[in-house]
């Protein structure tokens, strides 16, 4: 198999141009990889099938890597698998290491992108089939375990985390149930908007951006002392390889849990680095340091969110199933040149699958150049005065909410609602990360736990019974829980109570 | 530097805004209709299902003899309806949708003030006749109506179906179960249950873990997973199609031919999508449009690109189009009086 018998300069050049858009995606507010491949959708009728799977790939890993850009340098997670990159790469940013960890993340991404595209080439068939033994039972118990991050992260304060956590599932409930088309914990008059619920996005963003927005605006736009540091005489503790030497397991570890659970139909990547950032606490020799700025919890979210990628795709090629919402947008985009995924896609379409892997090779490795050696530029954005930064912040959160639904207004109220909502949050003392990541979660956990119990005419037990992949995941979420309360009474006793993400 | 940043998020921003921006009413210069561009939201969410699909092809078609940009978006049934509601008179914003629009309404997943009545409804454009059921591959009968004759030998059996509630696979489901009832009295139908989910990965996910026996599907989603080759532990069969006629290339029976009837006639769905637009749109848009839909139904191309999903052309100007949905309704008005509360059949 040559590569250029394959793909064409014009696929190549298709493929920079998708990591590009993608990247500029990723990076504003509330625009995401599946909205960038949506609008550039159209464009592809006119190409051959490579050259548009080489633009949508394109798009995908650059939409999914920009997502660190806002996250470290502005505290702002612009796609919801980059929330618990803003737990360390943020505070680094704080200390005058915005480059260094824009760095870190940046080949993160790149080691989790690899090494889940290896994965697909690999082992898809056989890990399609795993995959589709997780039933709901099983997925239900994935979503436990990604929750019990909140455990984790909710540090000298382990109940008001948990409360929290579980006031962001109850808000996750709000809208249509759909079993039975009812609307449910909808305020009168709201019927209309709240259908749908609230968009993830825009609490996300509103809870993050806006909320600190109105923060700094009560105590006076004064400049942080990060935005005061200059990089060039930053010579002590520089950006280098050697990072990584001790954080080969956590990559490797995260990067596994990214695929595994991205190659998992319909739980997500915010799942995945969720999962890996919880594993990445729990394993880490100094667990109280992360959430402070340290690189080893930027690595998990970061090697994770795009491990994601190819663990994604490993359902749609093999079994014709998406694994998440983007790779739901590619499977519109082949069915509409008239070609169907599914069990058979691989042997009989064998051009078009050695398309997709050398995209995915040249993308992330585009990915990586484009953005390391430009980053030194992007980190340059904390040095804009905050009076000037902080109009354009909210201009782009407008605009990534208002589009997030294809326009509806309402999702900018939302925008501005949870603003408002994190700002409360910050002064009565309810931790925004654990809210958010019950928010998050809370969806499917609901949506897991009733259908394993359609599944079992209503029998409860079923979720010790169903096998030996559910009592597996019952003692990781025990070891998980266990251990972060140990860790919760240590960090009480020695009276450090500062650990909890900074939003 | 700081001037080249802000120079480029602006620059970024103003890229954005033009991308994300609402359809601009105007006369675009040389076009027959008073709009330049047209919104066309359709009642999915999903851009990989068979509205999208159709809503896309009838559009690309369709910018030529209207001289405008159509741009697709998937927002789903009730914001659909929403954005109708909101629409201007011009066709600057129009609907895509199929049956469920009114089906949506009838069994209380739509909203009552969204009922075909308050709209002005537009050509119907094309079928999808694949709505079809499925069950594993080793399942114990290969038809719809042999299930029931199963059920029927095996008085210890059950057959739950996997459906989503409040539209064509809930009524195509409570077609099936009225003939069971009808045919072999409640000891037999009172052994068929349903599993309410949602998305068609939903649907093949229950199948494959054993929650449901037959699922509802569509020979464009689920063809793949009944080929020759694919392995036992997926592998599906069609037990049939509820379309009028085969589908072309298809070896599946309707549900008519296997004898299945309700009230005494023959059970017959097809999914079909049409155009719905604001109450008081102009005349002149909905007549240009109706007329664009009729030439394009005339190309051969449009056909051809339809027909890379299993879709068919199915023309039915607008003027006749009020009757024939309304009238459509009315048949399956009755099936859903008639049919059982998903809530006292589900496990």
């Amino acid at each position: 198999m040559d590569i250029f018998e394959i793909l064409s300069p014009l696929s190549i050049l298709l493929c920079f141009l998708g990591v590009f858009m993608g990247i500029i995606f990723g990076t504003i507010p509330g625009m995401t990889a599946t909205m960038a491949i949506a609008l550039f959708l159209p464009i592809t009728y006119t190409l051959d099938m490579v050259d548009a799977i080489a633009l949508l790939i394109g798009l995908y890993v650059g939409g999914i890597s920009g997502g660190l850009v806002p996250a470290i340098l502005l505290n702002i997670p612009g796609t919801p698998s980059s929330l618990c990159t803003t737990f360390d790469g943020y505070p680094m940013t704080q200390k005058g290491e915005g480059e260094k960890a824009l760095k870190v993340g940046i080949t993160a991404s790149i080691i989790g992108g690899f090494f889940s595209l290896t994965v697909l080439y690999f082992f898809a068939p056989v890990l399609a089939s795993v995959a589709i033994k997780f039933s709901s039972v099983e997925k239900f118990l994935i979503i436990v375990f990604a929750l019990t991050v909140i455990a984790s992260i909710s540090k000298g304060s382990l109940l008001g985390g948990i409360f929290s956590g579980l006031i962001g599932v109850y808000l996750s409930l709000i809208g249509m149930f759909a079993d039975n088309n009812q609307l449910r914990l909808i305020p009168p008059g709201f019927e209309e908007e709240l259908t749908y619920g609230f968009s993830l996005l825009p609490v996300l963003i509103g809870l993050f951006a806006i909320a600190q927005i109105f923060q700094e605006s009560e105590e006076g736009m004064k400049a942080s002392p990060h935005q005061t540091f200059d990089f060039k005489k930053e010579k002590k503790n520089p950006f280098t390889f050697k990072i990584f030497n001790g954080q080969i397991i956590n990559t490797i570890r995260s990067s596994m849990i990214g695929t595994f659970i991205g190659m998992l139909p319909g739980v997500g990547g915010s799942a995945a680095s969720i999962s890996s950032y919880s594993q990445a606490k729990n394993f880490s020799k100094h667990p109280e340091k992360l959430g402070t700025g340290e690189p080893e919890g930027l690595i998990a979210s970061e090697s994770a969110n795009n491990g994601l990628i190819g663990g994604a795709l490993i359902p749609l090629l093999s079994l014709g199933i998406p694994g998440d919402s983007t790779t739901a947008v590619l499977v519109g985009a082949l069915l509409l040149q008239g070609i169907q995924v599914g069990p058979l896609f691989i042997p009989t379409n064998p051009d078009l699958w050695d398309g997709i892997i050398y995209a995915l090779i040249i993308a992330n490795i585009v990915m990586f150049f484009l953005m390391f050696f430009s980053i030194k530029y992007m980190a340059k954005i904390i040095y804009i005065p905050k009076y000037i930064i902080y109009p354009i912040i909210i201009v782009m959160c407008v605009v990534g909410s208002y589009a997030i639904n294809n326009g509806v207004m309402f999702d900018v109220w939302t925008l501005l609602l949870f603003g408002l909502a994190g700002y409360v949050f910050m002064k009565i003392g309810i931790q925004v990360a654990p809210f958010l990541i019950g928010f998050i979660l809370g969806q499917q956990l609901e949506k897991y736990f009733i259908d394993s119990l359609k599944g079992s005419g209503g029998d409860l037990t079923i979720f010790f019974t169903k096998g030996p992949i559910a009592w597996m995941l019952w003692v990781l979420i025990a070891v998980s829980l266990v251990y972060a309360i140990m860790d919760n009474r240590k960090s009480k006793r020695s009276g450090d109570q500062s650990i909890t993400p900074s939003t | 530097m700081k001037k080249l940043f802000t120079i480029f998020l602006v620059a970024v921003l103003a890229l954005s805004l033009a991308a994300c921006s609402d359809t601009t009413a105007g006369s675009g210069e040389g076009s027959e209709v008073d709009v330049s561009r047209i919104r066309l939201v359709i009642g999915s969410t999903s851009t990989g299902g068979d509205t999208y699909q159709n809503a896309d092809t009838i559009s690309r078609y369709l910018e030529d003899p209207l001289g405008t940009n159509i741009k697709v978006d998937a927002v789903g049934a009730v914001r659909a309806f929403q954005e109708l509601g909101k629409a201007k008179n011009d066709g600057s914003t129009v609907m895509f949708f199929h049956d469920m629009a009114y089906l949506g309404v009838e069994y209380g997943s739509i909203q009552e003030n969204n009922k075909l009545e308050n709209w002005t409804i537009g050509p119907v454009v094309s079928t999808n006749p694949g709505n079809a059921f499925l069950a594993k591959g080793d399942a114990p009968y290969d038809t719809m109506a042999e299930s029931a004759e199963w059920l029927k030998n095996n008085p210890d059996e059950t057959i739950t179906v996997a459906i989503e509630s409040g539209g064509v696979s809930e009524i195509t489901f409570d077609g099936y179960y009225l003939w069971v009832k009808e045919k072999y009295g409640t000891e037999v139908s009172d052994r068929i249950k349903a599993y309410v989910t949602g998305s068609q990965e939903d649907k093949n996910q229950a199948l494959w873990d054993g929650n449901a026996d037959i699922i509802n599907g569509s020979i464009g989603g689920n063809n793949e997973y009944t080929k020759d080759g694919v392995e036992d532990d997926i592998k599906m069969k069609f037990l049939g199609i509820t379309a009028g006629k085969r589908v072309e290339g298809y070896d599946i029976p309707t549900f008519a031919e296997q004898g299945i009837t309700v009230n005494g006639k023959e059970f017959v769905f097809d999914k079909e999508f049409f155009f719905l637009m604001p109450k008081d749109v102009e005349e002149d848009f909905a007549s240009k449009l109706d007329k664009a839909v009729a030439e394009v139904e005339e190309n051969p191309d449009y056909a051809k690109d339809l027909g890379k999903n299993a879709y068919i052309t199915n023309y039915v100007p607008a003027e006749e189009a009020k009757d024939y949905l309304r009238e459509k309704r009315a048949t399956f008005q009755n099936i859903i009086k008639n049919a059982p509360e998903l809530d006292k059949i589900t496990n």
